[in-house]
Formats: structure tokens, C-alpha cells, sequence
């Protein structure tokens, strides 16, 4: 009975920091086009996108 | 490797397509160009270019056609990158707006208001990170 309070304890607070984990580097956040955008991705992309606007000058006139 | 001469012919077309295609480029480049310099036309936070006042059809077709073409290079990223196309063109927004707009140009954040670039620089919207 103590061992199944126990785990009942372990489990609930596993699941509490697990809600806490999901918040925190995923938050997405809203912009006016309706659309999440997370900053994680824009972070991995942006080495990616600095070369393609550099390498499609034609596309990104002055 | 050696090239073979249908390669070189190849090769060469392909020189003479591009070419082409440059200079029809150049030619309408200079109206989007001009709508830029005077902040008619202006870069956005959605990674498209976009009209601060309403323009005249032609200028909106260029316009419109460089969006199509920038679409689709961020459609080509995204597809590689196995992300959405929104992902790929939001990321090139935070370039452009961070980098290619200069001082009296237009640019349009997420809040939908157009603004006009003075001496410091533009604030970014948060998910660009820094």
C-alpha cells in the first residue's frame, strides 16, 4: 500500500514536470498571419536561408 | 571526367537559357527596383514582398511574380529541410528585414504596419532569435 502511494507520487510528479519541460523550449508564438511559429526552427534555418537569399539575387532586388 | 560535345552543348544551351532569362529579368527589374527605392514596395515579416499603397498593374505583376518565384525556392528548402514552407519563408522574412532594407525603404512587421526604416536598426519579431 505505502509502495503504491509511493509510485502513485513518482508518477504524478513525472507527469507535472513533464507539462513544465513541453512549456518551456516549444512555446510557440502567434503572429497576425494565424500561424505558430517556433524559434527553434527559424534558428536552424537561418544559415539556410541567408544563402538562399544569396544565392537568388535576382529574387531579392535592392 | 571528360565532357563529351553533346555535354558542352548541353552545357551551353543551358548558359544561353540562364543568360536569357537575366536579361528579361534586368528589364523588369528596374520598376520594382524604383517601387522599392521610394517605399512603394517593401519587404515583409512573411518572407514575401509586399505593396505599401496600391500600385499599378504592372508593377503588381512583377511584384507577383517574384513572390511565385521566391515561393518556390522556399517551398525546394523546405521540402529538404522537412519543414513547412511558412517555416522556410518567415526565416528569410528575419533575414531580409534584419539585413537588405535600407534607410527610407518599407517593411512590414507582423503587427500588419508598414513602417519606414530610420538609422537603427529594425526590431525583430521575437521568433527570430538573435
Amino acid at each position: 500500500m505505502k509502495q503504491a502511494s509511493l509510485l502513485l507520487a513518482l508518477a504524478a510528479s513525472a507527469l507535472l514536470a513533464g507539462c513544465v519541460q513541453i512549456q518551456a523550449p516549444d512555446k510557440p508564438i502567434e503572429i497576425n498571419l494565424n500561424v505558430n511559429i517556433k524559434q527553434e526552427v527559424v534558428l536552424t534555418l537561418k544559415k539556410d536561408a541567408e544563402d538562399l537569399v544569396n544565392n537568388n539575387p535576382e529574387l531579392f532586388p535592392q | 571526367m571528360t565532357l563529351s560535345p553533346k555535354t558542352l552543348a548541353l552545357a551551353g544551351a543551358a548558359i544561353l537559357v540562364v543568360g536569357a532569362a537575366g536579361i528579361a529579368y534586368a528589364q523588369s527589374a528596374g520598376a520594382v527596383s524604383a517601387a522599392l527605392s521610394s517605399g512603394e514596395v517593401g519587404e515583409q515579416a512573411d518572407g514575401y514582398l509586399g505593396f505599401r499603397s496600391t500600385p499599378s498593374d504592372e508593377l503588381r505583376d512583377e511584384v507577383d511574380a517574384i513572390n511565385i518565384k521566391r515561393r518556390d525556392v522556399y517551398t525546394k528548402l523546405a521540402t529538404q529541410r522537412g519543414v513547412t514552407v511558412r517555416d522556410v519563408a518567415v526565416t528569410v522574412g528575419c533575414e531580409t528585414l534584419q539585413k537588405r532594407v535600407a534607410i527610407g525603404r518599407s517593411y512590414l512587421l507582423t503587427d500588419g504596419e508598414w513602417r519606414t526604416k530610420g538609422e537603427d536598426p529594425i526590431v525583430l519579431p521575437a521568433y527570430c532569435g538573435q
